[in-house]
């Protein structure tokens, strides 16, 4: 086939719409990306001419550091922790909420408030409520006579971690429930009835009708928790700055300080990247689901 | 059991409404009422000059103009460039249209943390680092997959019989996405629209990166430096995060309807 003038014109008349996108796509996100990996196969401190190639080495390094192991642990607990609640309130609230009641409404957005909220915001905000001197917990907890249940919420080693988990849980229960009730409302409701007319108690209903209709919503929002949970950096940020020691210590902060803080680029980079590795495989069926035709 | 339901609705709803409360109540005291009476009390007297003085001392001014500038700027842009790809990609048949598609929108699992060090460094070549110019072409280029989806998911349930009799009235291929998918995509866009307002204000690493003179921060960046300097005036800090937080409320309070719609576009398969 020749390239004629009005092929060309052709194709410039039409395809120019993409162009911005790809450009910009491929500047600003995939060449960085693949950067990245270039920086993570080498010893650099970020700054300097002259960079070592190590080959592999830092990811080795990474599955052998006692502290990037404990790093990444923390991260499964936070997984852990944002796929059992939210997920289990976030379906509670959605089959509740489902139903025809005054005020829903109200309450849906009451739930889903906290997620619109600036996260630096909200780590401020429950840094106050844990204050170990005025704070609204420990003054909660001397106020229904338990004041041996008082802690440094934020300062100690035993519970910083989950004092940073609970807030992200109260910021991150709308998300499954709204789209557990976008679900809920695709399900026909014939198919209950039917099921009422055969004699099927409402926790039956709920186990053979509702779960399996729900497949497509669980694999959905289970992706996106787990991937967001591998994300998170600014409450920890903001809350402990990984501390105390590096108790909190996330995947994405611990990238951040050994590329920014530590100039340690290469092994940050690794860090990133095995990041986003774990990300893509867990990203993929979300995906492949919306991407389908 | 409708009543139970009730309990256990607002049990757990006003559960959920303490944390706003507490900013509300801790911002309208002083830090002596707090100190010696405690939060729950409720204030020995009314005051509200703990706004004024977040204000000026956060210099929540600078930061409100860079967040407002930048939101305004990216967001119609972001939504532009999306919009004018997803047109070819949900209306033209061509062999590589679904390929191009799912390159873009995997992009989706792509952290931006990987990208934080070689996008700095190319800022810097360029001379955008440390701008708000530097945070624009990320955040468009971050935002893509997300608005690909939904703008081609939108513009595939528009008929393609409007497309067809627009070119036989010798519309350009601009003028049919301007004059005709726009326009009837309005929903889409309003919800889209509001999401990435929302994700663009509370931006906080990538401004925590490619931005350190005082001048170009953005509201949660520079609430976070007002809260290392002044973390211990209570009344001072929860009024300024309650100024942080107001323009996201107030934008949610009232256009949520779109809100809704968006999140779910994005996520439920219809």
């Amino acid at each position: 086939m020749r390239l004629t003038k009005s092929r060309i014109r052709r194709f410039l008349s039409h395809y120019w719409l993409l162009m911005p996108a790809i450009f910009i796509y491929i500047v600003f996100l995939i060449y960085p990306m693949i950067d990245s990996f270039v920086v993570s196969l080498h010893e650099w401190d970020g700054l300097s001419l002259q960079r070592k190639y190590l080959g592999l080495e830092n990811y080795i390094k990474f599955f052998k550091d006692p502290v990037s192991l404990f790093v990444f642990k923390n991260n499964l607990i936070w997984i852990a922790f944002t796929l059992v609640i939210p997920v289990g309130v976030g379906l509670l609230l959605a089959i509740i909420l489902n139903r025809k009641m005054v005020g829903t409404t109200i309450f849906r957005s009451l739930f889903y408030s906290p997620a619109i909220l600036p996260l630096v915001s909200v780590g401020i905000i429950w840094a106050w409520i844990y204050n170990p001197f005025f704070g609204a917990l420990n003054a909660f907890l001397k106020l229904i006579g338990l004041p041996s249940l008082t802690h440094g919420w934020l300062a100690e080693r035993q519970t910083a971690l989950y004092a940073v988990i609970a807030t992200a849980i109260w910021q991150n229960i709308g998300f499954p429930m709204i789209l557990f009730l976008a679900g809920l409302q695709g399900i026909p409701k014939e198919i209950y009835e039917a099921a009422e007319i055969d004699g099927a108690s409402g926790f039956q209903r709920f186990l053979s009708i509702t779960i399996p209709s729900l497949r497509e919503t669980f694999v959905i929002v289970i992706s996106l928790i787990v991937v967001s949970s591998l994300k998170v950096f600014d409450l920890v940020y903001v809350m402990t700055w990984g501390g105390p020691g590096r108790t909190t210590q996330v995947l994405a902060t611990w990238m951040y300080f050994n590329t920014f803080l530590y100039h340690n680029a290469g092994y940050g980079s690794t860090i990133a990247w095995i990041m986003t590795f774990a990300i893509m495989i867990i990203a993929f069926p979300y995906i492949r689901i919306m991407s389908r035709r | 059991m409708r009543i139970w339901l009730y309990v256990i609705l607002s049990i757990w709803g006003i559960l959920w409404l303490i944390p706003f409360l507490i900013v509300v109540i801790t911002a309208i005291k002083t830090q002596g009422d707090i100190i010696s009476r405690g939060v729950f009390a409720l204030p020995k007297r009314i005051v509200l000059d703990n706004f004024p003085k977040a204000w000026k001392m956060g210099k929540f001014s600078v930061y409100y103009r860079n967040s407002l500038i930048i939101t305004f700027l990216k967001v119609p842009a972001g939504i532009f460039v999306a919009s004018l790809a997803a047109y070819p990609l949900a209306k033209y048949r061509f062999r590589l249209r679904d390929y191009i598609f799912l390159f873009i929108f995997a992009g989706i699992g792509i952290p931006i943390h990987v990208t934080l060090l070689p996008l700095s460094i190319l800022l810097k070549k360029i001379g955008l680092l440390d701008t708000l110019g530097g945070l624009f072409f990320p955040y468009i280029a971050f935002g893509l997959p997300f608005q690909l989806l939904i703008c081609r998911g939108f513009f595939r349930t528009i008929p393609t019989e409007l497309v067809d009799a627009a070119r036989t009235d010798g519309c350009s291929e601009f003028m049919i996405y301007w004059r005709i998918m726009m326009p009837l995509s309005k929903p889409a866009i309003a919800a889209m629209f509001i999401i990435d307002f929302l994700a663009t204000w509370n931006e906080f690493l990538i401004a925590l990166i490619f931005i350190h003179s005082d001048k170009w921060k953005t509201v949660p960046l520079g609430m976070m430096y007002f809260h290392g300097q002044w973390a211990s005036s209570y009344p001072v800090i929860n009024a300024g995060a309650l100024l942080s937080i107001l323009p996201v409320l107030i934008v949610y309070i009232f256009l949520q309807r779109y809100f809704v719609s968006g999140i779910t576009a994005g996520a439920i398969k219809e």
